[in-house]
């Protein structure tokens, strides 16, 4: 299941240069380059004539030309030579995409390109903004991204899965959890007070005490993640709102579906200390990186489960309230899709 | 004022808001309290379906929808109003005494 009329993250922006690029989204063969003068260009991977991928070519000034006879492509995605011919047909041309740049990455609208709005963009401004220190990198998943988004909205697993790094029993038996939701919005807010803080959390933030820790996550369709999380030491203030004397931080996630069974996860982490300071940059990441690999190893050990057993039932418990709101979201969502579908090819 | 026959203070009546429930024990058994138009109403706290606490559901419209499978009860009354639920939660009699709020534990029909 996709999603179409959505923007979603194809790459960093230093992966999109004068060499084309190669990915694959929402099943969809797509080449991304730049322009001389750096505008990124997004389009069908492949030629109009005996569908090379376009990929394989090079840029010839703005035009990409085919690597198997030459033809050349403008950034309107239209042919404008054909080696040996004058005549151009109209049909020589490829789809092309909107494309934005945003935030260190590249976006891409995957629906109808007349309500490609670079207003509807989500906001990732912390990877980016000078108030915050950060870094982000991708991971391949071989995965469903609905897998990747149900990981994130349930943080129990950081006691499991993470216990070297961001997670300790505390997570599990000690949280207390509040979900609300809005019509394409769930926000689970998880407080755990007075307990000790995970290993990552000691290292970064040199907590000697009890911590009161958050981890307040934001789910917008069709799959970002922004989860503002840290800890302060017990009794400073935090649940009131008051956060001094600790780490404050975003941990950042964007997945872009490449097929049915593989996504592209794009992530970063930001911190409101020491912003200038970019070993600590590095170090956090480095911890955060340890517990993603710890996941990208779930997330295909599940789908290989599910290749074996489609659609098997499954039991629901109490931490799952997060993930099945936000995937009847997504499912209505699709729903609508299809049906606008439905009526445009009636019309 | 203490507990007295088969009242038992569960809350105080400031723990309480308009958009959620509050989980309390009344002995073992896990139930709810929610606040509607000033009026305070105890249910028991486990859905009839599943395994699951409606007081981490969703109150809407004077209704409890249960945050895994959708069901959903009326407040005031426990009465099942959408499936895969189909049997009604037990309604418990409340009581206020200034900030103090008691629930009777034996539910009304028992």
């Amino acid at each position: 299941m996709f999603l179409r009329n959505f923007w979603y993250v194809a790459a960093t922006d230093s992966e999109v240069g004068r060499k084309p690029l190669a990915r694959l989204i929402l099943g969809e063969p797509i080449v991304f380059f730049r322009t001389e003068d750096g505008k990124p260009v997004a389009f069908e991977d492949r030629c109009a004539h005996r569908h090379l991928p376009l990929s394989m070519g090079k840029l010839v000034g703005d035009r990409l030309q085919c690597h198997y006879h030459g033809l050349q492509y403008d950034q309107t995605g239209r042919c404008v030579r054909i080696p040996g011919q004058d005549q151009i047909p109209p049909s020589a041309k490829v789809k092309t995409y909107p494309v934005v740049e945003r935030y260190r990455w590249v976006w891409i609208w995957m629906g109808d390109p007349a309500l490609a709005d670079p207003a509807k963009i989500t906001d990732f401004h912390w990877l980016d903004d000078p108030a915050w220190g950060a870094k982000a990198s991708y991971l391949h998943v071989k995965a469903n991204w609905q897998l990747v988004v149900d990981n994130l909205l349930d943080l129990t697993h950081l006691a499991f899965v993470h216990e070297t790094t961001i997670g300790n029993a505390a997570l599990a038996e000690h949280a207390v959890v509040k979900v609300t939701r809005a019509p394409n919005n769930v926000v689970v807010t998880r407080w755990i007070i007075d307990q000790p803080a995970p290993p990552t959390f000691v290292k970064v933030g040199g907590f000697s005490t009890h911590v009161d820790r958050w981890q307040i996550i934001d789910f917008v369709p069709p799959a970002f993640l922004r989860l503002d999380v840290g800890a302060t030491p017990t009794g400073t203030g935090a649940p009131e709102g008051k956060r001094v004397g600790g780490i404050n931080m975003r941990n950042l996630n964007a997945i872009t579906p490449e097929t049915d069974k593989t996504s592209h996860y794009f992530w970063g982490q930001a911190h409101d200390f020491d912003v200038e300071n970019a070993e600590l940059t590095n170090r956090i990441f480095e911890q955060i990186q340890t517990a993603f690999y710890e996941d990208v190893a779930v997330f295909s050990a599940q789908q290989r489960s599910l290749d074996l057993i489609p659609n098997p039932p499954q039991l629901d418990i109490n931490a799952d309230t997060g993930v099945i709101q936000a995937r009847r979201i997504l499912a209505r969502l699709h729903d609508e899709e299809q049906a606008a579908l439905h009526v445009t090819a009636a019309e | 004022m203490p507990d007295s026959g088969l009242w038992r203070r569960v809350a105080a009546l400031s723990e309480l808001s308009d958009d959620a429930a509050l989980p309390v024990r009344l002995g073992d058994v896990p139930i709810a309290l929610y606040r509607l138009n000033g009026q305070v109403h105890a249910i028991d706290d486990v859905c009839t379906h599943e395994f699951a606490l409606l007081s981490q559901g969703f109150v809407e419209d004077g209704a409890i929808e249960c945050p895994l499978h959708q069901a959903r009860f009326d407040i005031a009354t426990g009465r099942c109003l959408a499936p895969p639920a189909t049997v009604d939660l037990r309604r418990y009699a409340v009581r206020i005494d200034g900030d103090d709020v008691y629930v009777c534990a034996r539910p009304p029909g028992d």
